[in-house]
């Protein structure tokens, strides 16, 4: 079963669909225990970073998350749902991140004269190996919308990259745990056979 | 088409659809097809077919479902499926409402020989002329109903019937670019395909929507147009893709095999020249109708076509294709006359809403056309006046010998 993860606002219901669509039963798990019964989690996010995080603590969501990857099974982070991988997040009143994945959410730099916030269609550069990736040419274009991006502590774990001004990283992944800075949800054909590759995906990589 | 730009090998000029040319002025379908005979792996595509079929083998009631019309293409990819694979196809036959006799015979010949179990849909007559004259007003082309009845139906019956693998004959490439050989991947025939060229653009529910106003519909009438829900699809795991994808398409050896096979027979069809072309297009008696409408939007009809292919693998002369053309196209079918009346629209109505969906540059010219010929089934043909049906003439006649 996959889950959805609850924690009050993001774009749960448009992931919602995209699974439904895809021939999928989701199911919304709002508090710690519902994970147990999760083969596959997405964590989805449209929000302020500090405002999610502040979410996520109180409903007591931290351990169970951690407890979750612990025992292998694959996530997938969506937009904020992949910045929340990160340590930190400079966003609003900055935040703690759930640390799965190391490294710093940021504002992009003022010097690329870009409108922020990153809206639209671009094109992915995906690394190539990840089982999620199956089928996806190597240059994929998803839709995006975000002020912030992540900025990886560890190439390793930079599994695509986007320019907007900068490269910067569009898709982060350590083992069972994948973000995408993108929404694949909204992103047509591309976007749902990403979505079908993670949920026949069995978390290793 | 003088006037028309056209490609220098194949000669299909500029309003065929998805057509572009090169420097040299040859065209991209002719340049698919290079890439097809050069450099598609055909042993690896077949191999992939192999696991395909053993995929799906054994394992729900039917191991596959092949729709079927009855022409080269359907009746050739069933007899491979069976004889090839051994499996157990349900073939499933769309009846747009205009079979003919020789058809229906072929098929009979097909389905008893190869042992198979069919099963046949028609759809309601009188939605399917008020939708025939939607399309023809809206898009100048009436075979929407067709068209869109053939791609989803059997998509519906594989989901009522739980068998996920669809074998379809002919891939589109052979003819268009709407998928481009080039591209090296295999066409699956889904909704996207069904959205891109199939449906002109206009879906079920636009259909509903176009003629609710001034039609006694039920909405349940239009679900054999409609495509399945992509969630149901991908419950079912359904894979639908064409033969031609995994095997190079040859027709004029399919023709030969089915012929040989199964007692196929060709059959004359408005505006084809019966001794070159006997085994085009013989499923459908508005086939002259729709050939003839493209003449006078796009200044070319069936005959291009086929001449074209035959071009393409050099087994003709530009100037026998040019004799063809000059003789067998332009003509007036004799099936306009049931057309009319079935739509109950008179020709020079049909003319104007013809002429509004012409493709530039070509200009129509509809006072010189003559009448051509009669098919020998032609006094078979289901008639209609006023909305009712008009008894056929007796008339015996035999389907003419088939030359190739």
């Amino acid at each position: 079963m996959i889950a959805i993860l609850d924690y009050g606002f993001g774009n749960v219901k448009s992931v919602w669909n995209a699974l439904d669509a895809l021939g999928e039963d989701p199911y919304l798990a709002a508090e710690g225990k519902e994970l147990d019964q999760a083969t596959h989690l997405i964590i989805p996010g449209v929000g302020s970073y500090d405002v999610a995080m502040a979410e996520l603590q109180a409903r007591d969501l931290f351990e169970p998350v951690a407890c979750y990857v612990r025992s292998g099974r694959p996530l997938l982070g969506i937009c904020l749902g992949m910045q929340l991988l990160g340590d930190y997040g400079e966003e609003g009143k900055g935040a703690r991140g759930l640390g799965l994945i190391p490294g710093q959410i940021l504002s992009f730099p003022d010097s690329s004269g870009l409108d922020v916030p990153h809206a639209g269609w671009n094109t992915a550069r995906l690394r190539s190996g990840h089982p999620v990736f199956s089928g996806l040419p190597e240059h994929s274009d998803f839709y995006f919308v975000h002020s912030y991006r992540f900025v990886c502590a560890e190439p390793e774990h930079v599994w695509g990259t986007t320019d907007y001004g900068e490269d910067f990283c569009s898709v982060v992944g350590s083992q069972n745990v994948l973000g995408v800075q993108f929404h694949p949800e909204k992103s047509q054909k591309k976007g749902l056979r990403l979505l079908e590759n993670f949920c026949e995906w069995d978390g290793k990589c | 088409m003088s006037n028309l730009k056209t490609c220098t090998r194949c000669g299909l000029p500029e309003t065929y659809e998805t057509i572009e040319f090169d420097e040299g002025g040859v065209c991209n379908i002719c340049r698919q097809k290079e890439f097809r005979d050069g450099k598609i792996n055909w042993e690896a595509r077949k191999e992939q077919l192999n696991l395909l079929i053993e995929k799906y083998r054994g394992k729900y009631e039917y191991d596959c479902i092949v729709p079927f019309s009855g022409g080269k293409d359907s009746t050739f990819t069933l007899h491979y499926l069976v004889k090839e694979y051994g499996v157990r196809p349900l073939v499933v036959q769309f009846n747009h409402g205009f079979f003919r006799d020789n058809l229906l015979k072929n098929a009979e010949r097909t389905f008893k020989s190869l042992g198979v179990d069919v099963m046949t849909f028609t759809p309601n007559w009188k939605v399917v002329k008020r939708v025939m004259k939607e399309a023809l007003i809206r898009k100048g082309d009436f075979c929407w109903h067709c068209h869109t009845g053939i791609f989803s139906y059997p998509m519906h019956v594989a989901i009522k019937y739980q068998v996920p693998l669809l074998i379809w004959g002919e891939p589109s490439s052979e003819y268009t670019a709407y998928y481009d050989y080039r591209d090296d991947e295999v066409e699956q025939v889904d909704e996207t395909r069904f959205n891109r060229f199939v449906n002109l653009g206009i879906t079920a529910e636009d259909m509903e929507g176009m003629i609710c106003t001034d039609f006694d519909l039920d909405p349940r009438d239009l679900l054999p147009y409609t495509y399945p829900k992509m969630r149901d699809l991908k419950k079912l795991g359904c894979q639908s893709v064409c033969l031609g994808s995994y095997i190079p398409w040859d027709v004029k050896k399919n023709v030969q095999i089915i012929r040989e096979e199964l007692g196929w027979q060709g059959d004359e069809v408005e505006g084809i020249p019966f001794s070159k072309y006997p085994y085009e297009k013989i499923e459908c008696y508005m086939q002259g109708m729709r050939d003839y409408i493209k003449y006078l939007k796009r200044g070319y009809s069936r005959v291009t076509q086929m001449t074209a292919l035959d071009l393409r693998n050099g087994r003709i002369t530009k100037q026998e294709a040019e004799q063809l053309i000059d003789e067998y196209e332009g003509k007036k079918p004799p099936s306009l006359e049931l057309f009319l009346d079935y739509l109950e629209m008179t020709e020079d109505e049909f003319n104007d809403i013809v002429m509004k969906t012409v493709v530039p540059p070509h200009k129509p010219d509809f006072d010189s056309m003559e009448v051509g010929r009669r098919t020998w089934d032609f006094n078979r043909w289901y008639r209609e006046k006023d909305g009712k049906p008009v008894i056929e003439e007796k008339e015996s006649s035999r389907v003419p010998e088939m030359s190739l």
